[in-house]
């Protein structure tokens, strides 16, 4: 059971970070000094922002 | 020869050699060997009744071989030197020919007559060596010598294609190779006849739904032949092979001939009273659906540095399979079945680093020490006693062991399974059994899935960020502007300016750069995208600081003149920057480049994405290290290799 969900959260993570390559989402600012840094959802995308 | 109808030189009772291969007949009537010869017929002396067998073969089974029909036709019962009866039974074939089914154990051995090619000779008895391969034998495969003994002719039935001598002693060897290859030397001619064959199976001779003859376990009676030594009723489940039995009553080691009990000796008692968690006749379900009973258990030991350490076996029983062994150590169990000797593939077996490869698995050596009878209870089909002791050496490649057991005449391999309590309580319809308190030498490693399942993923990520960075190509520059900001009133007090209109595409991240030629000083930006089309705004802040000097250790500095940040995509559009910006030195203008890119290059999500995967593999693998390490640290040949294969 544990396998599978191990499975699932795996492949959900490469997904995810497919998803966001290809839409461009960005998880977090990575710019120094940036206040950014807490992803939210705007719009129609995932969207990392001030 | 032909088909020949004579009376019994002993009994004068009608016989008949039906079979144009029988050299002796056995008389139905008064069991005396009858040998037809060129002057007649010979009396070569009684012969005894065929003890009782479980056996699922008959005279009379007609069965086919590689196309050819045939019939069983007679039987011999032989004894081995070490205690213990095998069958051998004499299949005519319709083609003519005669073919030996050996049935020992519950495995069969079909072998033919094999003419040796001119000038080739076998060694002799003497000569042979356990192991040796015995070159000039045609055959597919090699064939080695696995054992090496005398066989004694004690009972027989119908019509044998040889002359049977009763009691005749004889020597033999048995030979094994690959895919199952078996031959058998036999010494009683000279010179010697050569047999070779395969271990066989009862589907593959046509008897598949041929079955073991059903009866009850016989009970010996405490009036005729219960225990010699208190009287005690004894019960035998596998009375046709049981040599030894020992009387749960008064603790007896006895004999078994023929159903006849004889006291042999008293068992010394174990150091510690042997706890066997599963009794003596239970039953437990392997090999898919087959059912085994324990009929006896033993308790072995070996000593390692001074140590003595113990563990139980049991040895399980089925008419149709025979027997498998149940090891019990550390409450850890093994299933343990035979293995054909010429299947392992040994170069140097002995000493650190030796490995030997069984099956294509290749298998490191992890104990090599005397194993000796501590204790015995129930019934053995060889002569078991009290300080019989091999030299046992056991190899291991999780889940499994392989196990040499050698002695001068014979040299045994057998391969063990790994079996959860869990298993053990299912075969058995038990609960509760002692949980294990350590590593076992052939305990696989169940985390093993977390490790490469988890690199499995991090190789897709892999794949999926290369994939990614292909289908996106590389980043565009919609905006490169350097503006200038004039002199304001204070250093709190904004400028604001705003850029060229510049074109976004959709779904791809954006990245603002602002450098500004500061110099021990500091400029913060508030840069706001604005959306020409619906004027929605996304705002982002760039602070810029850089300062630099010299002091005792030297130059330094701190801060940089260029910042970033960095947004998710936006939607496709027209845009327009407006810089709003505060600086330390207000009175002085400020230029700013303001770069504006899209489909930019960052490791942040693959990071996160890479961390998130690799936690669990990478505490697996840590796991595993020091589950290796436990494990080898019990080992006499201590190594902490972690690279075996366990799932």
């Amino acid at each position: 059971m544990f396998k599978t969900l191990f499975l699932i959260f795996g492949i959900g993570v490469i997904l995810l970070y497919t998803m966001a390559s290809l839409f461009g989402w960005e998880f977090a600012n990575a710019g120094s000094r940036s206040r950014l840094g807490t992803p939210f959802f705007y719009g129609g995308g995932f969207r990392g922002g001030k | 020869m032909s088909v020949l109808k004579a009376n019994c030189p002993s009994c004068a009772a009608p016989i008949e050699f039906q079979k144009g291969s029988t050299i002796v007949l056995i008389c139905p009537y008064c069991r005396s060997a009858v040998a037809r010869t060129d002057r007649g017929l010979d009396d070569l002396g009684k012969v005894a009744e065929i003890m009782d067998s479980e056996s699922p073969l008959k005279l009379g089974l007609k069965g086919q071989y590689k196309g050819q029909r045939f019939e069983l036709t007679g039987r011999a019962q032989l004894r081995h030197e070490m205690g213990g009866v095998w069958d051998e039974w004499y299949a005519t074939f319709s083609n003519g020919w005669v073919g030996w089914l050996a049935e020992a154990q519950g495995r069969f051995y079909l072998t033919f007559y094999q003419p040796l090619p001119q000038g080739a000779q076998v060694p002799s008895f003497e000569h042979l060596q356990l192991g040796q391969a015995v070159n000039g034998i045609p055959n597919q495969t090699p064939l080695m010598v696995t054992e090496k003994g005398v066989a004694t002719s004690v009972a027989a039935d119908g019509e044998i294609p040889y002359k049977l001598e009763p009691n005749e002693r004889s020597n033999y060897a048995d030979l094994s190779g690959k895919n199952n290859a078996f031959g058998t030397i036999d010494y009683s001619m000279n010179p010697p006849w050569v047999f070779v064959g395969n271990q066989v199976t009862l589907e593959e001779m046509g008897l598949g739904d041929a079955r073991p003859v059903k009866r009850e376990a016989q009970r010996v009676s405490a009036q005729g032949m219960g225990c010699p030594n208190c009287g005690g009723p004894l019960t035998l489940t596998a009375p046709d092979k049981a040599e030894r039995v020992t009387c749960p009553y008064c603790n007896s080691l006895l004999d078994v001939n023929q159903g006849k009990l004889k006291w042999l000796k008293a068992l010394k008692p174990p150091p510690s009273p042997p706890e066997f968690v599963l009794p003596i006749g239970a039953e437990g379900t392997f090999m898919g659906d087959a059912r085994f009973k324990i009929i006896g258990a033993v308790v072995r030991s070996v000593t390692v540095d001074g140590i003595k350490y113990f563990w139980h076996e049991y040895l399980l029983y089925n008419p149709m399979i025979g027997f498998r062994w149940l090891v019990h150590s550390d409450n850890h169990w093994n299933f343990v079945e035979p293995v054909n000797p010429a299947e392992v593939e040994s170069g140097q077996i002995y000493g650190t680093g030796a490995t030997v490869t069984y099956k294509g698995k290749k298998f490191k050596i992890f104990q090599d020490a005397p194993a000796v009878v501590e204790f015995v209870q129930g019934e053995f089909y060889w002569r078991v006693e009290q300080g019989e002791t091999v030299r046992a050496v056991d190899f291991i490649a999780p889940p499994l062991v392989l196990s040499q057991e050698s002695t001068k005449n014979e040299v045994n391999w057998s391969v063990g399974v790994y079996q959860t309590n869990a298993d053990i309580e299912k075969a058995f319809g038990v609960a509760d059994l002692p949980k294990p308190w350590s590593i076992a030498p052939n305990q696989p490693f169940t985390g093993g899935f977390y490790i490469k399942a988890g690199f499995a993923l991090l190789g897709l990520l892999f794949l999926s960020a290369i994939f990614t960075t292909l289908i996106g190509g590389f980043g565009n520059v919609p905006l490169n502007q350097t503006i200038t900001l004039p002199p304001t009133t204070s250093a709190t007090t904004p400028q604001t300016i705003f850029s060229q209109p510049f074109e976004l595409k959709g779904n791809r991240n954006v990245r603002i750069t602002a450098n500004a030629p500061v110099s021990n000083s500091y400029a913060e930006f508030d840069v706001d995208l604005i959306n020409e089309q619906n004027q929605e705004i996304e705002s982002l802040f760039i602070p810029i600081e850089y300062y630099s000097g010299t002091d005792s250790d030297g130059s330094w500095t701190e801060g940089s003149q260029t910042q970033d940040a960095t947004l998710s995509s936006l939607p496709a559009g027209k845009y327009t920057l407006r810089v709003e910006g505060t600086w330390q030195n207000f009175q002085q203008p400020i230029s700013v480049n303001v770069k504006v890119e899209q489909n930019v290059a960052r490791g942040v999500n693959f990071c996160c994405a890479f961390v998130v995967l690799a936690i669990l593999p990478i505490l697996a693998l840590i796991r595993k290290f020091s589950f290796e390490s436990r494990r080898w640290s019990e080992s006499m040949f201590g190594s902490t290799s972690g690279g075996s294969d366990d799932d």
